[in-house]
């Protein structure tokens, strides 16, 4: 019998795509499928990832198919959907997507996309549906058939541009921090004189997509992107660079602008002084906390929990600037058995740890956490439950986070790393100051009972030398 | 479901076996017989009745509810020869949509109108098409829409196929509710070690033969009129073998969940079937020895 798998944090092959597709300003989806499958999936971000700047749930163009588009095939009202789409919302790229429903059915998307092609509308599809993968899946398939057939249906110059970079891996709303990390790798880029073309949010759009056949090269962060990269380079040539993460220190940016500078020429004067720049942003930073990290004792165990671009680079984080001892990587990108991806972590991963893992059941991760004795958390809010439990602190970081509210803010490069170093330092204080108050409060409740050093020795997990000084010097013991 | 009224019987088989034809002539002798009948196509092509309406149009369950229209009995029912209720649920253009799913909603739609309960048959007759593809065309057999089926074969090797496919199906779904077998029906038989064929194939898979019926020019004619062999040549030796075939499918309650061959299993059984055909054709033996 097939395993329950508990609380999956990835939504299917349909969502990955919907979520890459109306990230793109100037683009239009059109979901193929029966009513639920865009509602699932706005329910699922509209309260972790802020939803999408452009649609509500409720408003993306779709077939709703019923029974009768089951039995007689849902071509028909597809047709008639695009065309009332095309009508009523403004677009300059329709592309439809599949779900399960109309693949199992057979209905023939691509003859419909043809024909309404044939009349000179900008429409593209792709015929993935739900089953065949996860969000992540369907994030690199969406983006690999957009550029199989855009050039296609759309004029747009064909003029190399060689300054220009594509960028991808960094997955609209499945990454919490996916608009923030676009920026700040565009920041990055634009400070060396590098054009990025980063498709999504607010910085990207339509003009990205016609123009990545202009670019002179593509760089993947993470395993998820390589099939739009090469699609890129078997069409248009483009060569690819891929890395295990996003950059993270200026040490790693460093590295990565000298592998660009390769391929792209770029003046030396410049990069130096925007690195060094970058240095001294973070030397600032970290210098300030040198002596937080000693006083709070910050070299934690810790375990991370994420996709594994997320945690290659919060763990690289973690280790370098705290210390920490990561004792569990636990990847939760929706592989298939068989995916096929070049890029292989081993090396990256030896690394960081030794200990790593991929599920993405809640009840292997909790197991995982509670045996590894790790001292932090690194996650998302699935795993509020077991850091409690374990009395720990939780630093949320990874999809789906609930209880924060994020925006711009980023987890990458040297401004992102040291907004996630903050995070981690306010978390950690934030705890002590809670498991001192409850220690506090439980101690005035004893006055006058037992002597309470007799009780405080049953709370092992609570630093009782840290405390006992503490509480010396407050009046009412 | 509520206390079945009549006794519903599906009948399966490949293709062309003559699942059609073998159905309407029982209905027919029902009816002649003087029982109330009503034979429901579940069948895209919606030809199963033909024989019994004189090939008269007939609106099918799904066309009606392709167009969403409120849906009376009267516009998709018809009765054809001895009052036989005939009923086709047609189904997608072929090369489109899921005709599986639309069994499954025609045979809904029938019971949400109150069909048995209007009509009151004492039997109900479904001439499911080809072989069992999918879960849509196991409805009939599932959730006790019937509790008997009865499967067309001839002594071809892929007539059995679909024959020991359709066991399967059954295999599955009797425990839950599903229909059981009552037999095998072998159509067009011609003389010689064809008998022994399927004599031996249900001898294997635990079930039974329910009637021969032989290949006729009666049944090609009487089909080009319109008619089934009943009522176009009622005196024919035709005739009184689907009477008689109705008959005991009408009183047999020996209903079995079959043992289906395993694929391998069948292969070497059809394997060691040839080898003896190959014996008999060229003459080596007689059919009583090489059995
Ligand atoms: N016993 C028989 N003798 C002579 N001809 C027969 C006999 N049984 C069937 N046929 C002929 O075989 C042809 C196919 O029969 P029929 O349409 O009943 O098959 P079917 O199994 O319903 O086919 P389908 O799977 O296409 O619905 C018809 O032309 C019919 O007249
Ligand atoms: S898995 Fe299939 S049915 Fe479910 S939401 Fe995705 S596309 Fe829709
Ligand atoms: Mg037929």
């Amino acid at each position: 019998m097939a395993d329950i798998i508990k609380n999956p944090r990835n939504g299917c092959a349909l969502h990955g795509a919907l979520q890459t597709v109306q990230e793109i300003n100037g683009v239009v989806p059109v979901v193929h499928a029966n009513a639920g499958c865009g509602v699932i999936n706005y329910l699922a971000n509209s309260k972790t990832t802020g939803g999408s700047a452009r649609f509500s749930g409720y408003s993306i163009p779709g077939t709703a198919a019923q029974e009768r588009h089951v039995i007689f095939g849902g071509a028909s009202r597809l047709r008639e959907q695009i065309k009332n789409t095309i009508k009523v919302v403004d677009g300059v790229l329709y592309v439809i997507l599949n779900s399960c429903e109309s693949a199992m059915v057979g209905d023939d998307v691509d003859a419909m996309t043809r024909e309404i092609v044939e009349q000179h509308e900008p429409v593209v599809d792709t015929l993935i549906a739900g089953f065949n993968g996860g969000a992540h899946f369907g994030y690199e398939h969406v983006l690999a058939d957009v550029f199989k057939s855009v050039y296609d249906v759309r004029l747009s110059e064909t003029n190399k541009n060689s300054n220009l970079v594509n960028i991808f891996g960094i997955i609209p709303e499945k990454d919490p921090y996916w608009q923030g990390n676009i920026e700040e790798i565009k920041r990055i880029l634009e400070g060396v004189g590098i054009k990025a073309n980063v498709f999504f949010g607010v910085t990207g759009g339509i003009e990205d997509i016609d123009n990545a056949k202009n670019a002179a090269l593509s760089i993947v962060f993470g395993r998820w992107g390589e099939l739009p990269a090469k699609v890129l380079n078997e069409k248009f040539d483009i060569p690819v660079i891929q890395k295990a993460a996003l950059p993270v220190n200026a040490l790693e940016e460093k590295e990565l602008i000298d592998e660009i500078g390769k391929v792209i020429s770029l003046e030396q004067d410049v990069v130096d002084e925007f690195l060094n720049k970058e240095l001294a942003y973070e030397s600032n930073y970290y210098g300030r906390i040198r002596d937080e990290v000693i006083e709070h004792a910050i070299g934690k165990s810790v375990a991370i929990v994420g996709d594994e671009e997320q945690v290659i680079r919060l763990g690289r984080i973690a280790k370098d600037v705290f210390g920490a001892k990561i004792v569990a990587a636990i990847l939760t990108d929706s592989l298939k058995k068989d995916e096929e991806h070049e890029l292989n972590n081993d090396e990256v991963f030896a690394s960081i740890t030794s200990s790593v893992y991929k599920t993405s059941d809640q009840k292997d991760i909790d197991d995982i956490i509670r045996q590894s004795k790790a001292e932090l958390v690194i996650g998302s809010s699935l795993e509020v439950n077991i850091a409690n439990k374990a009395g720990i602190p939780l630093i949320e970081a990874s999809y789906p986070i609930y209880h924060k509210s994020i925006l711009n803010q980023s987890t990458s490069g040297v401004r992102g790393a040291v907004e996630f170093v903050s995070n981690y330092l306010t978390t950690v204080k934030q705890d002590e100051k809670e498991k001192t108050e409850e220690l506090y409060n439980y101690l005035k409740q004893l006055k006058g009972q037992k002597t309470w050093q007799e009780h405080s020795s049953k709370r092992g997990q609570v630093k009782q030398l840290n405390l006992i000084s503490e509480l010396a010097s407050k009046e009412s013991i | 479901m509520a206390e079945k009224i009549g006794k519903h019987i599906a009948i399966y088989g490949k293709g062309g076996i003559g699942k059609s034809t073998t159905t309407s002539n029982i209905s027919a002798a029902l009816a002649e017989a003087g029982y109330r009948v009503i034979q429901i196509g579940c069948d895209p092509k919606s030809d199963s009745t033909n024989t019994l309406r004189g090939n008269n149009y007939l609106p099918t369950v799904l066309d009606s509810l392709r167009e969403g229209n409120k849906i009376h009995l009267d516009d998709i029912s018809v009765k054809g020869f001895g009052g036989v209720l005939c009923i086709e649920s047609g189904g997608p253009v072929p090369g489109v949509g899921c005709a599986g799913r639309g069994i499954n909603a025609a045979v809904n739609l029938l019971q949400e109108l109150n069909l048995f309960e209007e009509f009151k048959p004492d039997y109900v007759l479904y001439d499911v098409l080809g072989d069992v593809v999918c879960g849509g065309f196991a409805v009939p057999i599932r959730d006790g829409i019937t509790d008997r089926a009865y499967v067309v074969s001839s002594s071809d090797f892929m007539a059995l196929y679909a024959a020991n496919n359709l066991f399967k199906a059954i295999n599955k779904y009797a425990p839950t509710g599903g229909a059981k077998l009552g037999g095998v029906i072998a159509n067009s038989m011609k003389p010689g070690y064809h008998r022994e064929i399927v004599e031996d194939f249900v001898a294997k898979t635990g079930t039974s033969i329910a009637g021969y019926v032989n290949r006729s020019i009666d049944v090609q004619q009487s089909e080009l009129y319109g008619k089934t062999v009943i009522e176009a040549k009622p005196n024919s030796a035709q005739a009184d073998i689907y009477r008689n075939l109705a008959k005991h499918i009408a009183e047999n309650e020996n209903l079995v969940v079959p043992n289906p061959l395993g694929s391998s299993e069948l292969r070497d059984w059809a394997r060691n079937w040839g080898d003896r055909i190959y014996d008999i054709e060229s003459g080596v033996v007689g059919v009583a020895e090489a059995i």
